[in-house]
C-alpha cells in the first residue's frame, strides 16, 4: 500500500537511532544468557525503550 | 467452538434421558490420527495475502529463485527426458522459471550456451493451495517456454492424481509446511512412473536458528516465558529414514547452508512475511510480537550474532536437498554391504586409525 508506513518500519527506523541503548541492553542479556528471567534488565530496558520512544515522536 | 455450544445445548434440554442405553468399549478414532503440527488454514491466508502484494511478493522471491535453480542443477545430471512433471507445492512457479533459463549448467565453461531444461520436459503441472501465489507471474514471458497447467487444490497433503502418472516430482521449499510428511511421500512415490525421481528442497533443521534463539531470550525477559515464533523443522538424518519408509530407493540426501544479510531484525521478518513463509504453528500467540519483545530481539541478535564491523545481521537457511527413485525393473542396485574391494580408506587417503 503506498503512502502508508507500516508499524513494523516505524519501529525499525526509530530503533536505528539507538544504538548505544540497543548494545548496551542486549549486551546485559547476553552476558548471562543461559539464566535469563523476567525484567533481569529491566533498566537497561527502560532506557532502550525511553530513547525508542523520543525517536519514534520526532520521526 | 461450535460444536462445544451445540453440545452444551443438548445437553440441557429437557428429553436429554436416554431411552436406550448403548454401550460402547473405548476405541480409537477411526482413521488414521495424526499429529497437527501446522495450521493449513492459517498458512493457506499467508500465502495469499503475501501474494496479493504483488510487488513485494516479487521482491522478495531472492530466496526460492536460488534454491528453484541449485534443484534443477540436480535435475541436469539425469540424461533422459522428462515428458510429464509434477511440481508439488510450486509457490509462484519458481521452478518454471528455473528450468525455462539458458545456461542452468554452471559447471560448463564460461561462455557455453547451453539450452534451457524445459527442452526435456514437455509438459508441468504446478500444484499450490493458494491461488493469488500460483497465478501471480502468469502472464510473464516464460511461460510461453513451456506448457504450464497450473492446478489449486484445497490441500497438499492429499494429490489428486492417478498412480504412475508422472516421470519426475519436483518440490521446492514447500514441503517444510506438511503435517504428516511420510504419508504425502508415501502418495508422491504412488504417483511417479516406476523408475521416476522425486527430487526436493526444503527448509531444515537448524533454519532460522539465531531468530529462533534471540526471541526465546527476549521472550524470557520481557514476559518471563517462551511461545513459539519459528516453526519446527525436519531434521537432516530422519529425512533418509522418512523416504525409505515411503518406498524410495537410491537415497541421496545433501545439505547447504544460504546465508543472508539483513539490515536489521525488522527487515528479516518482514521478508519472510512477504514470502508467506511466517510461522503457522498450531495454537500459536494469535496476537502480533508486541513492541517490547521487538525491540528487547533486535538488541539480543545484534549482540549475539553481528559480526565486529559488519553493518547487517545475518540470517541462516539451511536447506535439505533429497533424490529418491521409485522402485522399478531394470534400475541399477546398490552393491551388497561387505562386496566392495577397494578401501575406501586408500581412496580418501587418512584416518587415524592404525593398522592391526
Amino acid at each position: 500500500m503506498p503512502g502508508r508506513t507500516r508499524p513494523v518500519e516505524k519501529i525499525a527506523k526509530a530503533s536505528a537511532q539507538c544504538s548505544v541503548e540497543v548494545a548496551a541492553y542486549g549486551k546485559c542479556v547476553v552476558a548471562d544468557y543461559n539464566s535469563v528471567h523476567k525484567d533481569m534488565c529491566a533498566k537497561e530496558f527502560m532506557r532502550l525503550k525511553n530513547c525508542y520512544l523520543a525517536a519514534s515522536k520526532k520521526g | 467452538m461450535i460444536s462445544l455450544r451445540t453440545f452444551r445445548a443438548s445437553l440441557s434440554s429437557p428429553c436429554f434421558t436416554p431411552l436406550i442405553t448403548v454401550r460402547k468399549y473405548a476405541s480409537q478414532t477411526p482413521g488414521n490420527p495424526m499429529l497437527e503440527v501446522f495450521n493449513r488454514k492459517v498458512k493457506h491466508l499467508q500465502k495469499d495475502r503475501a501474494a496479493r502484494n504483488v510487488e513485494e511478493s516479487r521482491k522478495v522471491d531472492y530466496l526460492k529463485d536460488e534454491v528453484a535453480m541449485r534443484l534443477c542443477e540436480r535435475l541436469l545430471d539425469i540424461k533422459r527426458d522428462f515428458p510429464n512433471v509434477l511440481d508439488l507445492g510450486a509457490n509462484s512457479c519458481n521452478i518454471a522459471r528455473a528450468i525455462t533459463s539458458p545456461n542452468l549448467d554452471s559447471s560448463m565453461p564460461e561462455g557455453t550456451i547451453t539450452p534451457p531444461l524445459s527442452k526435456k520436459i514437455s509438459k508441468l503441472t504446478c500444484v499450490e493451495t493458494s491461488h493469488a501465489l500460483l497465478h501471480r507471474d502468469e502472464n510473464d514471458p516464460f511461460n510461453k517456454e513451456i506448457d504450464i497447467q497450473r492446478d489449486v487444490i484445497p490441500d497438499l497433503e492429499t494429490l489428486p492424481y492417478a498412480p504412475n502418472s508422472f516421470d519426475a516430482v519436483l518440490s521446492s521449499l514447500s514441503i517444510h509446511w506438511i503435517n504428516d510428511l511420510p504419508a504425502l511421500l508415501a502418495q508422491v512415490n504412488t504417483i511417479l512412473k516406476p523408475d521416476a525421481p522425486f527430487i526436493a528442497a526444503m527448509f531444515g533443521g537448524d533454519t532460522l536458528y539465531e531468530l529462533r534463539g534471540s526471541l526465546q531470550l527476549a521472550d524470557m525477559e520481557r514476559r518471563g516465558g517462551v511461545s513459539p515464533h519459528v516453526s519446527p523443522l525436519a531434521d537432516v538424518k530422519d529425512v533418509g529414514s522418512l523416504l525409505g519408509r515411503a518406498g524410495f530407493k537410491m537415497l541421496t540426501v545433501d545439505v547447504e547452508d544460504i546465508v543472508v544479510e539483513f539490515p536489521d531484525t525488522f527487515a528479516l521478518m518482514k521478508d519472510l512475511q512477504a514470502m508467506g513463509e511466517s510461522n503457522a504453528i498450531m495454537n500459536r500467540d494469535s496476537a502480533p510480537l508486541s513492541r517490547d519483545v521487538l525491540l528487547a530481539n533486535e538488541a539480543i541478535y545484534r549482540s549475539l550474532h553481528m559480526e565486529e564491523g559488519d553493518r547487517g545481521i545475518p540470517a541462516t537457511f539451511r536447506l535439505i536437498y533429497m533424490i529418491g527413485w521409485k522402485e522399478g525393473e531394470g534400475q541399477s542396485q546398490p552393491l551388497q554391504r561387505g562386496s566392495g574391494d577397494i578401501n575406501l580408506k586408500d581412496v580418501l587417503e587418512g584416518g587415524d586409525f592404525n593398522r592391526p
